[in-house]
């Protein structure tokens, strides 16, 4: 069959896409499926990046762990905040890393005891001890558990396994996590790290849709206000920085309109950013078989 | 509005006149009844005078169709004493029954505080009050000497995966349920009955909540939630007073305590939905979460909300997706139906975080005979369904409803503290 570049359509369904003619399931998208194979230098690009973010992870977790036998408190909370930002730059993958995640990123709300659950652990075990006055040598067996979890990180995000659907989800869920879980002052409660994490998310988002560009060209008009919105919540972010003397303020320390406007940036890209899983779809929405009509049960009487 | 329910509230202002409101008010209601009884989709609204009896085997507002309006109230039992505690129980019946009822402001002297915030004017309507009270594990610790009775299956409400429970906004010694037709009558109901008890009981946490209107098409279609989707179609059918005795109402013997029969067991969840999320996402995908169309309602690839889904016809999810969330909920097998839950739940909207998120959700309300059997084994079954995503279980917790009270000289939760 030829198809159109760039896509796995026949230049007729392209063309009936164009024109909005009902397919036999009557569900038509605005633009014909990409190819999955158009997402394999992407992918394998944004691998390799996932891949020396992961690495780069492994050095201040070794630094944590040497800070918190030292007895060094403040050296302990710089090395845990550069551990942390490397691991929100992997954005993409942790999704699909399961109790890994978990034992990386996990927080203590779904936990039977909270943060006195031994399973409680990774990142923000750290963070709940070194803000809250734990004795430093108490959380040595957290940081080392730590370690060990990102050497197995670095392993698998260079294998996990990315579909097109995942990969094109992230490029949007990245900063609807960050949105929840990191300028609400969710994650990271004790540090108050969540405009560092949202600049963070939103670097890694760009990485991810830096990757996408050559398929999003061409593809609607999804990139252009994509690309204005980053830039737009990236520049908000330097200035709230700048105003802070050139440190990241702990989430609670931003004055209203500063979180006014970080939360509208953010808000605004997001609202763009749904628009690119719908602009990079590998095969049209899967027609939903009917179910049989049957003579509709009496109602209950309750609703 | 359901059918059910306008008869409901219709057989209500019919029973009007035996005592409480003016004959002249009953007559109005009964003349009033065509509006009550036009499709709500036409903007009527339910009779001031319509009235929920407080007593009765077993509490009101749980199996009575659920008002437009509600607010939940946790309460935690301050009293020096056990006998100070029982006052506490007395005085919120006393007066739950009484506003229930209809009154009307009593004479008032000019030099002392009126008796009534006076919020509802000089005639105090029912408007289908329902006030039902529930007792928390924590009030069976070592304070009154109740531990020995506690219900068999009432226990603190685990935190379930995905959750993020807030201790301020979760569990209490006591919850009272609020609900009526009208937020003015809720809240005046919530001011009158802290009045007495105020050496008894303090609040913990309150929740507001609020019904969707019914807006058609059809008057059974079901209300929608802030998801824009129908909510309840699968409810148990309450008429079936079988049914409720296997899913509801604990039944003597067993291993529960003798006072329980005739209660149930009610659990409360202050669900936050990400609706700014939640809006960005495309509707298919929407719907494959839910397994429902969102506009009819119908099972994915039918037509009609009231429509069984088939999950028999469809084993490989490709109608309705295997972790779809009534697929879920309600396997609809012949093992999975006794795990059913009597479900009312309210919409929340409560201002917004400091995201500058909007903080909205459900109120999720359920009532079931045993929260081990019933609710936990569904919410396991939903752990990792689509849907967590775009969810937070914020608060809550689990409590008993004890039976009705038997008359005015009885009191919710009288067979606790019999001898």
């Amino acid at each position: 069959m030829t198809t159109v570049a760039g896509s796995a359509s026949s230049p007729q369904a392209v063309a009936d896409a164009a024109a909005m003619r009902p397919t036999a399931a009557g569900l038509r998208t605005e633009i014909s499926p990409l190819s999955p194979r158009a997402f394999r230098a992407p992918v394998a690009r944004y691998r390799a990046y996932a891949a020396r973010e992961a690495d780069a992870m492994q050095a201040p977790v070794g630094q944590l762990a040497t800070a918190l036998r030292r007895g060094d408190r403040g050296a302990a909370q710089a090395a845990w905040g550069r551990a942390c930002d490397r691991y929100l730059l992997l954005g993409a993958a942790y999704r699909a890393l399961g109790p890994l995640d978990r034992a990386i990123d996990g927080m203590p709300g779904g936990l039977r005891r909270g943060v006195a659950d031994r399973r409680f652990a990774g990142l923000h075990r750290l963070e709940h001890g070194l803000w809250t006055g734990a004795p430093l040598a108490s959380l040595v067996p957290w940081a080392v558990k730590l370690a060990r979890d990102v050497h197995t990180l670095r392993r698998v995000v260079r294998t996990i396994p990315i579909t097109p659907l995942d990969y094109a989800t992230r490029a949007h869920e990245i900063l609807e996590d960050a949105q929840r879980d990191l300028v609400s002052g969710r994650a990271a409660p004790w540090s108050g790290a969540g405009v560092r994490a949202t600049a963070d998310a939103s670097a890694a988002t760009a990485a991810v849709v830096g990757t996408l560009v050559p398929l999003l060209q061409g593809r609607g008009d999804a990139l252009p206000p994509v690309q204005y919105g980053l830039r737009r919540l990236d520049a908000e972010l330097a200035s709230v920085r700048r105003d802070h003397g050139g440190r990241w303020p702990a989430t609670g320390a931003l004055t209203r309109a500063q979180h006014e406007r970080v939360d509208g940036r953010l808000g605004a890209v997001l609202e763009s950013l749904a628009a690119v899983p719908g602009a990079l779809e590998t095969q049209l929405p899967r027609a939903i078989p009917a179910l049989p009509a049957l003579a509709a049960p009496k109602r209950a009487a309750t609703r | 509005m359901s059918v059910d329910r306008r008869a409901f509230l219709l057989r209500s202002a019919a029973t009007l006149g035996a005592g409480g409101l003016a004959g002249a008010t009953a007559q109005q209601a009964l003349a009033g009844s065509s509006p009550t009884t036009a499709p709500a989709s036409s903007g009527a609204t339910a009779a001031l005078t319509a009235r929920v009896p407080f007593d009765g085997a077993h509490q009101a507002g749980v199996a009575s169709p659920p008002q437009d309006q509600m607010t939940l109230v946790a309460l935690d039992a301050i009293a020096g004493d056990r006998s100070n505690l029982v006052q506490g129980l007395q005085a919120l019946s006393s007066r739950a029954r009484q506003l229930a009822q209809g009154t009307t402001m009593p004479e008032q002297e000019v030099d002392e505080p009126p008796a009534d915030s006076g919020t509802l004017g000089t005639t105090i309507a029912p408007d289908g009050l329902t006030v039902t009270i529930a007792f928390g594990a924590s009030l069976f610790d070592d304070r009154y000497g109740l531990a020995r009775r506690q219900p068999a299956r009432l226990t603190t409400m685990p935190a379930f995966p995905n959750d993020d429970l807030d201790p301020a906004r979760s569990h209490g010694d006591l919850l009272l349920q609020i609900a009526a037709q009208r937020r003015d009558t809720v809240i005046h109901t919530l001011r009158e009955l802290m009045r007495p008890v105020r050496d008894q009981f303090a609040l913990r946490w309150t929740l507001d909540g609020f019904q969707s209107a019914d807006r058609g098409p059809t008057p059974h279609s079901s209300r929608r939630n802030l998801f824009g989707f129908r909510d309840g179609t699968a409810n148990p059918d309450v008429s079936d007073a079988a049914l409720l005795d296997q899913l509801v109402w604990v039944q003597p013997g067993a291993e529960e305590p003798g006072w329980t029969a005739g209660g149930t067991y009610q659990v409360v969840r202050a669900i936050r939905m990400h609706v700014e999320f939640w809006d960005r996402v495309g509707l298919r995908e929407q719907e494959s979460m839910i397994g429902r169309s969102r506009d009819a309602g119908a099972p994915l690839g039918g037509s009609d909300e009231l429509q069984a889904p088939d999950y028999e016809a469809d084993p490989k999810g490709a109608r309705i997706p295997l972790d779809a969330h009534i697929r879920l909920a309600r396997p609809r097998s012949a093992s999975t139906e006794s795990q059913r839950i009597l479900r009312r739940g309210w919409n929340y909207h409560r201002g917004f975080d400091a995201a500058g998120q909007l903080d909205q959700g459900l109120a999720f309300v359920a009532f079931n005979q045993d929260p081990r059997r019933q609710f936990a084994t569904v919410q396991e079954r939903l752990a990792d369904e689509p849907m967590a995503d775009y969810v937070t279980p914020v608060g809550g917790g689990y409590f008993f409803v004890p039976r009705g009270s038997r008359g005015a000289a009885d009191w919710v939760g009288s067979g606790l503290f019999a001898a």
